[in-house]
């Protein structure tokens, strides 16, 4: 079932709040939709081609010396991630600053290539890297919508460098919960949202 | 034995191949940089000198002009900070004394909340039209928390204007 190594990433096993791996960028850059959405689709570059990468090297790599080459082979992802942004979309490369070169070491993209990709052939790797990389940066999102809202007052739509439009919400704007949009904020979102689907039984 | 060698080979293998994917990424965006920095460049110049219409880079010293008149220089000056090296773009008056015009860090990393305050407008509108020797700590107000980083700024200011001011002199 090939289908089934995509959609599992989105809910039965997602990255954040199933196995809660990655959540150090899901804490610092779900301030704004803007910031999630880069480092969402960061994720999900380099998470599918690393996990390409493991897979069809998976019989050449020893065992003994297989984190470090992964995390050459995930380095390698990132750097071309962090010089992309950095050439084409410098606004967005200053706002997420650090937490991009940090990819490297964020534990999902390490673990899928341990738990999955050195395991199973390059179709199916694939299919879990862009899974997990979509559950991700779904709830990212979702962190991310909750922590705009409350902290600021209000949503701008913008992915990538574009504007999709914006809505504040009268008075509250004035006076919005800047909690929200400071670290401790980012805790109280996630276990909220945590303990909301454990409480609906969608996780 | 064979296992060790294996280990090597397979490995330096990885590593060299990463090495030059992201050379040859390197220099196909390379260009694409370049635009960027040289973007930032023009906007923190035309902060520092509003009435900028453009300007010339010769031996590291930019001649900024209005109406063909030179109004000023700037130039980059390296600081070595707490996080690593930070970069102020330093713009000088073309007055007779070449007083600071302003100051404006083009890049750092510094601590954000401590170090990272350099860029606030409150620590380096200290430096806008002083002369140079006002500029030693005793001139400027250090950040509270973060002493390496301000005496970071500062030095570098100082000293990357004392290299250059020759060459700006006898032009």
């Amino acid at each position: 079932m090939p289908f089934n190594d995509f959609s599992k990433g989105l809910i039965k096993i997602n990255p954040i709040f199933v196995l809660a791996l990655g959540l150090c960028p899901a804490l610092a850059v779900s301030i704004s939709i803007e910031n999630a959405f880069g480092m969402g689709i960061a994720v999900i570059f380099v998470l599918t081609l690393s996990n390409l990468i493991i897979s069809l090297l998976r019989n050449v790599i020893p065992k003994d010396v297989r984190i470090p080459s992964f995390i050459v082979i995930i380095a390698t992802f990132v750097t071309i991630v962090n010089l992309t942004f950095k050439a084409y979309l410098p606004s967005l490369s200053e706002s997420l600053g650090i937490y991009i070169p940090l990819i490297v070491v964020n534990c999902i993209i390490l673990g899928r290539a341990e738990a999955f990709a050195s395991k199973n052939p390059p179709l199916r790797s694939v299919l879990d890297g862009l899974g997990e990389g979509t559950g991700f940066l779904l709830a990212i999102l979702l962190i991310s919508f909750f922590r705009e809202l409350l902290g600021t007052g209000g949503i701008n739509f913008a992915i990538l460098g574009y504007e999709f439009g914006s809505f504040i919400i009268p008075l509250f704007s004035d006076m919005p919960a800047l909690f929200f949009i400071m670290p401790p904020g980012a805790f109280l979102i996630i276990g909220l949202l945590l303990g909301l689907f454990k409480r609906m039984d969608v996780i | 034995m064979k296992e060790n060698i294996k280990r090597v080979v397979v490995l330096t293998i990885i590593v060299l191949a990463s090495s030059l994917s992201i050379y040859v990424y390197n220099n196909t965006v390379e260009d694409a940089l370049k635009e960027q920095e040289m973007a930032e460049l023009t906007e923190h110049i035309n902060m520092i000198f509003p009435d900028a219409e453009r300007f010339i880079q010769k031996d590291d010293i930019y001649y900024v002009y209005s109406d063909d008149e030179i109004i000023g220089y700037a130039f980059e000056a390296i600081g070595k900070g707490y996080g690593g090296d930070i970069t102020i773009l330093v713009g000088i008056n073309n007055d007779e004394d070449l007083t600071i015009k302003k100051v404006s860090v083009l890049s750092h990393s510094e601590t954000p909340g401590l170090g990272a305050r350099i860029t606030e407008d409150e620590f380096v509108s200290q430096f806008d039209n002083k002369p140079i020797d006002a500029i030693k700590l005793e001139g400027i107000d250090a950040i509270t928390g973060a002493t390496i980083s301000s005496k970071a700024v500062v030095n570098a200011v100082y000293s990357e204007y004392k290299n250059k001011i020759q060459s700006i002199r006898s032009e």
